[in-house]
């Protein structure tokens, strides 16, 4: 990229100013929207009476994890999370399959009807979820898939938002490569794997880490289709935990929210940089 | 930035101008109306009865179903089962609650190799939901359903009716409290068995009653004695208001108009509250019931009650405005499960103004100070299989569930009350009783309910749906809306929701 | 010719497993919601009988679906073109090469972690009027905040939930722009700073025309977002505060915990199908009305 002219400023020049200037809004914003975050963590680092003790309960003093481990342990948290876990896990490694396939299908393939039967792909994504949920309890019910990892899994495995990611990007990859290819006798699944799917590294990424969070943040769904302890994940334990029927425990909430989004934040943290590089590879161009 | 703008700008008003033009030409009355062979919108009228037209024709009210026609229970079909016979359970008890059913259930398992229990915990209403889109097969044996649910639970003709069993094993109920029994028995059958029983009670802070000068051992009975106590409150400035009022569905704004109504000996539905026959119209909008609301709204007017909302947030938004520092309430009126959870917050000293001693518990007060109440919590519905065996393994659990030893364990360990009088004197309740007075006024107030057909409450099909049509009145009339009018618009849509589920259950 | 047709057996296999899952997961449920929509039934589905398609229009034009209607239209007012403009901003504040504008950039990004259930629970500890946070400290300034609360205030509830959704949203729309200015050519800000063009200036007719592919997905995807909110609202005010409603979106509406529909089939799927209908409407207006201004690359 090339340098950007601000960058050579120093402070005591009208550029230096402008620095400062941009510094301190940025400085402003950002306390605005941790602050929320701040808020509720520090109120699980304390104990239900410090964490109604305003505004001490805002100075990072007094700080106890019997809250969270509370939570952790009234709520089943641990088993939450594992379930959580594994379903996201699955659900993302079987987007990205499915939508590599699709996506593949629509970029490298030319059969009739292509792109129609492309644009009633896209078309799906418009359907509420408030529709299909009613009727896909039904359905999982009749196959016995409720109160079972099944039922959390399956219905997430396709994605129409992946598949028109990952076509956006194998649509990058000059034709010139998969006609010299052919030429070769590469065949399409031998071409996928060992060419357009390394090419494809940072988007197949983003995607995954996009599922893994839309999975894992999942409320409704999962709502409809476990019902017992033993497969509930995160988000509804959460929900749970805000009215505990009994008052002594109001703060609990707070123990929890903590839990479930530490991972995520963790994942975000580490991998921001990749998510933005993996969107810009061609991706949201249109 | 200017073409962006305009253009979503332009797509704003296209929106807003569609749906302004599309609201504009709405003529349209619930949605419950919707579609043909609509019963047409009855009429807002006055006076004692809401009573609108309705066009399809309701099913001929009996006042006993015939035993025949019932699902059999043959108690004794467990000895020939041969090994043991595994049942499930669900149920809604969660929490402390739901340990205290895991400890019960297991020492029942452990007591005997005949039945084995499976408890499935999910709240009340997933629960309901599950038990209504499920298919029979795929129903457990036992269901734990909330006291709105009866007429639903009935139509559905999913159950074995309790009483068959009761009957069939010679089962003596002699000791339970009427009023548990009545509110799930109608036309003659008793339906299901209460397990799990409340009642609405007066809490009430006696620090600040002394304060006022009002005796801290005598709390409000009456309505009126409210607005007098709470008048002494506010002018002595012990507290800032007398008593914290809300309107959620299943508490102030729908459950405690119900109550106030059997108080009063009033029936609440038509054909004795649904007990009968089929139900086919409210009778709230009469002047008990704008006396109740203009006594609501009035408190509130005058600042001698405060208007916390709709309890939806964390269900007990009412209590904690007795613990506010700064504005306390000095009383509210709230589920006696709640007792327990509440002195031990305030044990912890979260609250350091307001310490366990100084909560007093009194009956709920009614119209000219009536004394009972009617039942809340849920009861245990028998689910047919058409398998004798697995019937008769139900049966002997819910037998235990209710035996007096448990409800006495039950109740300590909940806080709900007993549904038999022959539990009260073991122990641990007995004891629990003896210590703390404050335990037991919510079961003498369900022992001092007149014997009427009215104590057992209104059974009707959408039941939940007109609580919280009522909640929206009550919330309306304590932001200022007129009573009567109020009402009678309530009890028109009432009449509605229940016409159209009539219709779908025929 | 011969390639299209011989392409098709590959294709099948490989579109089999997403058409498959759509068709029963998507499709299927829109087919079914269509044809429960003009029945009504009892609590457990059965014993339907047919309503007739005006049943659609019947519950369209019902005071309790306009009501939410207008509900969900202000929630797209309120959250979409806010969003929008804080997302745009904030990409661009933070798209310097300064020293440490990582960490920023992390911190803005930070709320897509967060989940519908974990955001509007975070704003509801705040918000709570006798234990929240804001309550407390800013009730001495705003009194409202306490008595009632910021949730039970008809005037001040809706907007409430409004600024729960978009603070939620910010790390998503922050990340979807942030890519599309890296992805604009820095060879166009040069040449318009070759001529002459201010820093205003560049960012009006050299970053927005090639951010709005960008922004049209953002624009989209807020839309459908504000259109389907359930969540925030079931944790927030259930709906409430009654007895205006103010918050009951028509999602809320179907399933809601209180919802006057719950247990009828035909109601909820009516109204479900014309919700899809009405995304429908709003996604084919934003398409039109925006994409004549978006710019493909060069």
């Amino acid at each position: 990229m090339a340098a950007d002219v601000t960058t050579q400023a120093s402070f005591g020049t009208t550029r230096g100013w402008r620095k400062a200037g941009r510094y301190a809004l940025l400085t402003v914003i950002a306390a605005i929207v941790l602050f929320p975050i701040y808020a509720v963590l520090l109120q699980s680092l304390k104990s239900g009476k410090d964490s109604l003790d305003h505004p001490r309960s805002l100075l990072p003093v007094d700080l106890t994890l019997d809250t969270i481990r509370s939570a952790w342990t009234s709520g089943d948290l641990g088993r939450l999370m594992l379930n959580s876990l594994f379903v996201s896990g699955a659900v993302t490694l079987g987007v990205i399959v499915t939508s590599v396939l699709a996506a593949y299908a629509f970029a490298f393939l030319r059969f009739p009807g292509r792109d129609g039967v492309f644009v009633l792909f896209l078309a799906t994504m418009l359907v509420p979820a408030e529709v299909t949920v009613v009727i896909n309890q039904r359905t999982a019910d009749s196959f016995g898939w409720i109160n079972s990892y099944l039922g959390l899994i399956v219905p997430s495995l396709a994605s129409t938002f992946g598949v028109f990611l990952v076509r956006q990007v194998f649509l990058q990859i000059p034709g010139e490569l998969r006609e010299a290819a052919a030429l070769d006798g590469v065949g399409h699944m031998r071409f996928l794997w060992e060419v357009a799917t390394p090419l494809s590294r940072p988007t197949l990424g983003a995607l995954g880490l996009f599922t893994f969070l839309g999975s894992w943040n999942a409320y409704l769904w999962p709502s409809q289709v476990v019902t017992d302890e033993a497969h509930r994940t995160i988000q509804i334990g959460l929900e749970r935990l805000k009215t505990p029927g009994d008052i002594s425990k109001v703060n609990l909430v707070t123990g929890g929210l903590v839990v479930a989004a530490l991972p995520i934040f963790v994942m975000l943290v580490a991998f921001q940089r990749q998510l933005v590089r993996g969107l810009t590879a061609g991706a949201v161009k249109g | 930035m200017q073409r962006i703008t305009r253009t979503s700008h332009r797509g704003a008003a296209v929106a807003i101008a569609a749906a302004g033009l599309l609201a504009a030409c709405s003529g349209g009355g619930s949605i419950t109306s919707s579609g043909a062979d609509a019963t047409t919108t009855s009429a807002a009228t006055e006076g004692s009865t809401g009573a609108g037209e309705v066009t399809t024709t309701v099913a001929e009210s009996t006042t006993t179903v015939p035993v025949d026609t019932l699902p059999a229970c043959d108690t004794a079909a467990l000895e020939s089962a041969g090994g043991p016979v595994e049942i499930t359970f669900w149920h809604g008890m969660s929490g402390p609650l739901g340990e205290e059913l895991t400890r019960l259930t297991d020492l029942y398992n452990a007591s005997q190799d005949k039945v084995v229990v499976s408890l499935v915990e999910a709240s009340y209403e997933e629960t309901n939901d599950k038990f209504l889109q499920s298919d029979q097969d795929s129903r457990p044996d036992l269901v734990q359903m909330p006291e709105y649910m009866v007429q639903a639970a009935v139509d559905t003709d999913a159950s074995i009716p309790v009483g068959q069993c009761i009957t069939d094993a010679g089962f003596d109920t002699s000791a339970f409290l009427p009023s548990a029994m009545s509110a799930y028995a109608t036309q003659g059958v008793q339906w299901a068995m209460p397990f799990n029983v409340s009642n609405p009670v007066l809490f009430y802070n006696k620090r600040i009653f002394e304060a006022a000068g009002l005796d801290p051992e005598v709390p409000p009975a009456s309505l009126e004695d409210v607005r007098t106590m709470s008048q002494a409150i506010v002018d002595s400035g012990a507290g800032t208001y007398g008593i914290a009022v809300e309107s959620g569905f299943d508490s102030g704004g729908g459950w405690y108009v119900e109550q106030w109504f059997a108080k009063a000996q009033q029936f609440y539905v038509d054909a004795d509250n649904g007990r009968a026959g089929r139900a086919t119209s409210v009778l709230y909008n009469d002047a008990l019931g704008v006396e109740v609301m203009t006594w609501l709204q009035q408190m509130v007017t005058d600042g001698l009650a405060v208007n916390v909302g709709d309890n939806s947030a964390s269900g007990y938004d009412n209590l904690l405005k007795m613990a506010d520092a700064a504005q306390p309430a000095a009383m509210t009126i709230a589920t006696s499960a709640s007792l327990g959870p509440v002195l031990t917050v305030l044990g912890e000293g979260t609250y350091p103004h307001i310490s366990a001693s100084d909560v007093g518990v009194g009956p709920m007060p009614g119209p000219d100070g009536a004394p009972g109440a009617l039942i809340g919590g849920a009861a245990l519905w028998m689910m047919n299989h058409d398998d004798p065996v697995r019937a008769a393994a139900t049966w002997d659990y819910v037998a235990y569930l209710v035996g007096a030893q448990q409800q006495a364990e039950w109740a300590v360990a909940t806080g709900y009350v007993p549904v038999r009088t022959d539990a009260r004197d073991l122990e641990p309740l007995a004891g629990t009783l003896a210590a703390d007075p404050r335990f037991a006024v919510a079961y003498e107030q369900l022992l001092s309910a007149p014997d009427a057909p009215t104590s057992a409450g209104p059974v009707v099909g959408p039941l939940r749906e007109i609580r919280t049509v009522l909640a929206s009145t009550v919330a309306a009339v304590l932001a200022g809306a007129d009573p009567a009018t109020a009402l009678d618009e309530a009890a028109a849509q009432s009449n509605d929701l229940i016409a159209d589920y009539n219709a779908r259950n025929s | 010719m011969t390639r299209r047709w011989r392409d098709l057996p590959p294709a099948v296999a490989m579109l089999g497993a997403s058409v498959l899952l759509l068709g029963v997961w998507t499709v299927y449920p829109l087919v079914r919601a269509i044809q429960n929509g003009h029945l009504r039934c009892d609590a457990t589905g059965r014993r339907c009988r047919d309503a007739g398609w005006g049943q659609f229009s019947d519950v369209f034009m019902s005071n309790d679906f306009q009501h939410a209607l207008g509900v969900t239209v202000k929630l797209v007012l309120l959250t979409v073109p806010a969003g929008l403009v804080l997302g745009v901003g904030l990409a661009v504040l933070a798209d310097k090469h300064l020293r440490g504008i990582g960490v920023f950039r992390t911190i803005f990004s930070s709320t897509v972690a967060t989940s519908v259930a974990v955001a509007s629970l975070v704003w509801f500890v705040l918000l709570q009027p006798e234990i929240g946070v804001f309550s407390d400290l800013l009730s001495g300034w705003i009194p409202a905040l306490k008595n009632p609360g910021l949730l039970r205030d008809p005037d001040t509830a809706l907007p409430a939930v409004a600024l729960s959704s978009i603070w939620a949203s910010l790390g998503f729309t922050f990340i979807v722009i942030t890519a599309g200015l890296q992805s604009v050519p820095k060879d166009l800000y040069e040449s318009a700073y070759v001529d002459g063009a201010g820093g205003v200036r560049r960012f009006t007719n050299v970053t927005l025309p090639m951010l709005a592919p960008s922004m049209l997905f953002v624009t989209v995807v807020l839309t459908t977002r504000a259109l389907q909110t359930y969540g925030e609202v079931a944790l927030l005010t259930a709906g409430g505060p009654e007895p205006d409603k103010s918050t009951t979106t028509i999602p809320f509406l179907i399933y809601g915990r209180n919802s006057i529909i719950h247990n009828d089939l035909g109601l909820k799927s009516a109204a479900a199908v014309l919700l899809f209908l009405i995304s429908l409407v709003f996604a084919v207006v934003q398409f039109r009305g925006l994409d004549k201004r978006v710019h493909y690359g060069r």
